[in-house]
C-alpha cells in the first residue's frame, strides 16, 4: 500500500502563489492613490459654503458607485464568458466582481444617507434613485447568498452567470433612474438637476478637478486591484477544497 | 539621490493638487465669506467689512448695508446695539415693527428715524444666543428711503400691490392712489414692480410668501439699485451649516467597510493556510 503523502498534489499548487509584479505594481499604485484622492477631496478642494463639511463626502460617494458599476460589469464580463467557455476562471472573476461591487454600493448607499441627513433633514427617503440603489445592492447580496447556497459546482457556476448579467439591469436601472423619473429630489450632477432637487451640487472646475482623479480611481484601479486579490483567494479556496475532496475520496 | 527620485513621482500629484487649488479660488462665488456667516458681494460699493461683519458703502446714495452677528439673542435689543456700534448714535425706538416667517427663521423687521435726516430699516432673526442683524441706513438729507418686508395675506400673488399700500398708508405721506404704476423692473434680486409719483415711489418683490419692499420719498432716483442691493443681501446671507461631524461619520463608515473587505481577504487567507496545514499534517501522520 503506497504513503499516504504520494496522494497529494505538489505543495505549490495550493500554496499562496508570490504576487504577480503586476498587481504588487496596482496595489502600490491604489494605495498611493487612495491616499491622494482623499487628500484632494479633504484638504485641497474648498469647503462647500452652503452644504458645508459634508459636501466632501461626494468625492467618496460618486466614485464608489461608479466603482460598483465597474465591478458588476466585471460580473457581467466573466458571466458571459463563463457560459460561452465554461472556464472557471471566468466565474471566478464574476463572483469576485460581485463581492467587491456590493462592498462600494454600500459605501455608496452609506454615505448617501449619511450625506441626506443634514441636507434633507432625514437618512432616508423613497426617492427612485435611493430606492433602486437599495434593490442593487439587495440583488447582489442575494447573489452572494444563492453562490454559497448551491452545492453542485457546474450548476452554480452556469446559474450564478445567468443571474449576474440579469442583475446588472438594476446598476443600469439605478444609473438612469433619476434622468427618466422626474420625481426625485437627488441632484443630477453631469448635466442639467431636476426642478425638485435637494442640495444640488453646482459642480464649479475645482470641484470638477478634484473630483475626476477620484473617479478615475474607483472606476478603474480599485474594483481591477481589490478583484485579482478576490480571486487569487478564491483560485486557493478551491485548490484546497479539491485537496479535502481527494483525501476524502481516498 | 534616493529621496530625489522618491519626490519625482510625487511631482506630477503636487502640480495637480496646486491647479486644483488655484482652481478653487477662481471659483469662489461673489460672496465675502466671514467664520460666522457669508454674504453677496456688492459690487460698485465701497466694501468696508472686518471679519466680524460684511459692511458695504455707496458715497453717492449716502447708504451703509451691514450684515453682523451680535452678541445679544433678542432680536430688538440686538438691532439697536448693532446700530448703535457702527454708525456711533442711538436710533431710539423703531417707528415701524412686523415679524416675518422666512425659510431660515422668524426674522423682525424695524425702522428707525432717529432724527429729520438718517433712517435705518433693519432685519434680525435670533441664531442660537445671538442674532444676525442686517441693515440699511442712509442718511442722504435729500431722500427718505426705507425697506421692509411684509407677509403675503391669504392666498400668494405674484405682485406686492397690495403690501405696497399698506407700506404707503403707514409709512408714507403720499398714498398709493395718488402715485400711477412703474414699469416693471427686473433685477438682480428678482421682478420688481411698483408705483411712482412726483416725489415718492415704492416698489416691490415677491419671493416665496413674502412681499419685499422699498419707500422712497424726496430723489427717489436710486431707490431701484438700493432696493435691489439690501435684498439681495437680505435673500442671500447664509450661514455655512457646521456638519463636520456627518462627514467623520461617514468617513469613518466607508473605512470601516473597505477595512472589513481587506481584513476579510487576510481571514480567509489565513483559513486557507491553516486547512492547508491540517490537510499535510493529518496526511503525514497517516503517511
Amino acid at each position: 500500500m503506497p504513503a499516504k503523502t504520494k496522494v497529494l498534489p505538489p505543495r505549490q499548487t495550493v500554496d499562496a502563489t508570490p504576487m504577480p509584479a503586476l498587481l504588487k505594481l496596482l496595489t502600490i499604485l491604489t494605495f498611493v492613490g487612495f491616499c491622494f484622492t482623499l487628500a484632494l477631496g479633504l484638504i485641497v478642494a474648498g469647503t462647500d459654503i452652503q452644504q458645508g463639511e459634508i459636501q466632501r463626502i461626494f468625492y467618496i460617494h460618486m466614485p464608489s458607485f461608479f466603482g460598483a458599476f465597474t465591478a458588476f460589469g466585471l460580473t457581467v464580463v466573466g458571466g458571459i464568458l463563463y457560459l460561452w467557455r465554461k472556464n472557471e476562471g471566468w466565474d471566478r472573476i464574476a463572483g469576485a466582481g460581485v463581492e467587491v461591487g456590493l462592498a462600494f454600493a454600500l459605501i455608496n448607499l452609506v454615505t448617501g444617507a449619511i450625506w441626506a441627513r443634514p441636507i434633507w433633514n432625514t437618512w432616508w427617503t423613497w426617492d427612485p434613485r435611493l430606492t433602486s440603489a437599495a434593490i442593487m445592492a439587495l440583488t447582489y447580496a442575494a447573489y452572494l447568498m444563492l453562490r454559497a447556497g448551491i452545492e453542485d459546482e457546474a450548476r452554480k457556476r452556469s446559474f450564478m452567470s445567468v443571474y449576474g448579467i440579469f442583475a446588472f439591469t438594476s446598476v443600469l436601472i439605478t444609473l438612469f433612474i433619476i434622468r427618466v423619473v422626474p420625481e426625485t429630489i437627488h441632484p443630477v450632477i453631469v448635466g442639467a438637476s431636476p426642478q425638485n432637487a435637494q442640495g444640488s451640487f453646482e459642480a464649479t472646475s475645482g470641484v470638477v478637478m478634484a473630483l475626476i482623479p477620484s473617479l478615475l480611481l474607483w472606476l478603474t484601479l480599485m474594483p481591477v486591484t481589490l478583484i485579482w486579490h478576490r480571486i487569487r483567494i478564491e483560485r486557493r479556496l478551491e485548490a484546497v477544497n479539491r485537496l479535502k475532496m481527494q483525501i476524502l475520496s481516498e | 539621490m534616493r529621496l530625489f527620485l522618491t519626490l519625482v513621482p510625487l511631482l506630477p500629484i503636487l502640480i495637480y493638487a496646486g491647479v486644483v487649488l488655484a482652481q478653487d479660488d477662481q471659483d469662489t462665488m461673489p460672496y465675502i465669506q466671514l467664520s460666522a456667516f457669508n454674504a453677496p458681494l456688492l459690487e460698485g460699493w465701497e466694501n468696508q467689512s472686518s471679519d466680524d461683519f460684511a459692511q458695504f458703502h455707496d458715497a453717492e446714495a449716502r447708504a451703509t448695508i451691514r450684515t453682523a452677528l451680535v452678541e445679544i439673542g433678542e432680536p430688538v435689543a440686538a438691532a439697536a446695539s448693532d446700530l448703535r456700534r457702527a454708525f456711533g448714535m442711538e436710533f431710539g425706538e423703531p417707528i415701524y415693527q412686523n415679524k416675518v416667517n422666512l425659510a431660515d427663521g422668524t426674522w423682525t423687521v424695524l425702522i428707525y428715524e432717529p432724527d429729520g435726516v438718517a433712517s435705518a430699516s433693519v432685519m434680525a432673526r435670533r441664531a442660537r444666543s445671538q442674532a444676525v442683524v442686517i441693515s440699511f441706513v442712509e442718511s442722504d438729507p435729500a431722500a427718505r428711503i426705507l425697506m421692509l418686508t411684509i407677509a403675503q395675506s391669504g392666498d400668494a400673488r405674484e405682485d406686492a400691490g397690495s403690501e405696497i399700500d399698506l407700506a404707503l398708508s403707514l409709512l408714507a405721506s403720499n398714498k398709493a392712489a395718488d402715485l400711477v404704476e412703474m414699469t416693471a423692473l427686473s433685477l438682480p434680486s428678482g421682478e420688481w414692480t411698483g408705483v411712482v409719483g412726483d416725489s415718492t415711489a415704492a416698489m416691490g418683490m415677491v419671493f416665496g410668501n413674502d412681499s419685499y419692499l422699498a419707500i422712497g420719498e424726496g430723489e427717489t432716483e436710486n431707490l431701484p439699485t438700493l432696493a435691489d442691493a439690501y435684498n439681495r443681501t437680505v435673500l442671500g446671507f447664509f450661514v455655512t451649516p457646521d456638519n463636520a461631524g456627518y462627514l467623520a461619520l461617514a468617513l469613518t463608515a466607508s473605512f470601516a467597510i473597505l477595512a472589513l473587505l481587506i481584513l476579510s481577504f487576510f481571514w480567509r487567507s489565513r483559513n486557507i493556510q491553516k486547512d492547508l496545514e491540517l490537510i499535510e499534517s493529518l496526511n503525514q501522520a497517516g503517511g
